[in-house]
């Protein structure tokens, strides 16, 4: 139960500086474009989710189970690449600064692991 | 199964893992998102202070990547099964021929963008010689339909694999 305890903690302080830095991106320069990895880091793991609630994964001999799945899957992959890609493409054209695309790749990426890390330990805690 | 195969080499063991097919549609995804983003971002270049030339992307340069993410659409979206199934009793009259025909024109939709993404480079940017910075713009053209082509390679890949995964798992 401590170890639980230990878990949650260290996620949620992840959790924080990985605001702290997308947030810190933007205020530092006054352009709050980087805010939008933040909603994208969070939709990511929402397809995967619905479509392995809508998808009964115990039959293999109807495949459609496994095409709603796969959707979620791709649909989750093109949006943690957008998470990078969208603060690349403001960098690029001069929208943002080069250190505050860094600040929110970062701040994405560990926002994106705290709410994956979160849900493997639900996981785990439904078996029981 | 095995007395069916038709190539010498047969896969690699490790590809008909359940992790694999996962990392394979998730790269695959992956591999989108970055071909329509190398688009998007020729596009905001082009609308920003640093483009000095005179030449933006317009709707002309979208049109490969909606023709080419269309013919994704369609190949990825037939069953494959219904493909190989050539005996009356299981696909019915025709099917495999019309998942053919279907097929065909993804196929067809897919060139046609990779091509159109061509056409772009050379009849906007490389027959009015612009310089670098802008010719950028049509080479991030053809690069996006290409990796929208690699992200159906490997979807059809990851998606093959399944069925081999499933078969595995049913016997």
């Amino acid at each position: 139960m401590t170890a639980g305890l230990k878990t949650i903690i260290s996620l949620s302080f992840v959790l924080a500086i990985g605001f702290l830095l997308v947030i810190l991106s933007c205020a530092l320069f006054h352009q709050y474009l980087p805010l939008l990895v933040v909603a994208t880091y969070v939709l990511a793991p929402l397809p995967n989710f619905i479509c392995s609630r809508c998808a009964s994964p115990d039959d293999f001999v109807e495949s459609s189970g496994n095409a709603v799945i796969d959707f979620g899957r791709f649909c989750t992959g093109f949006l943690v690449l957008m998470g990078v890609a969208l603060p690349a493409v403001l960098a690029h054209s001069h929208i943002i600064q080069f250190p505050a695309m860094v600040m929110s790749i970062i701040g994405g990426l560990l926002i994106y692991g705290t709410i994956i890390s979160f849900g493997m330990f639900f996981q785990e805690e439904q078996e029981f | 199964m095995s007395e069916e195969r038709l190539w010498k080499f047969r896969r690699p063991e490790w590809m008909n893992s359940a992790t694999a097919r996962s990392a394979g549609v998730y790269g695959s995804g992956a591999l989108f998102s970055l071909a329509f983003f190398i688009l998007l971002d020729a596009a905001v270049w082009s609308k920003s202070a640093l483009n000095g030339s005179t030449v933006h992307i317009n709707f002309t340069d979208w049109l490969p990547l909606i023709f080419s993410s269309l013919g994704m659409l369609i190949i990825n979206s037939i069953e494959k099964t219904r493909l190989s199934a050539d005996s009356f009793s299981y696909s019915g009259s025709g099917v495999a021929w019309k998942a053919r025909v279907v097929l065909f024109l993804g196929f067809a939709s897919l060139a046609g963008g990779m091509a159109g993404g061509v056409t772009v480079l050379v009849l906007k940017y490389i027959v009015t010689e612009t310089s670098w910075p802008t010719t950028w713009m049509g080479i991030a053209n053809v690069v996006a339909n290409a990796g929208v082509m690699a992200s159906t390679v490997v979807l059809w890949i990851s998606q093959n694999m399944e069925d081999e995964y499933s078969y595995n798992l049913s016997l």
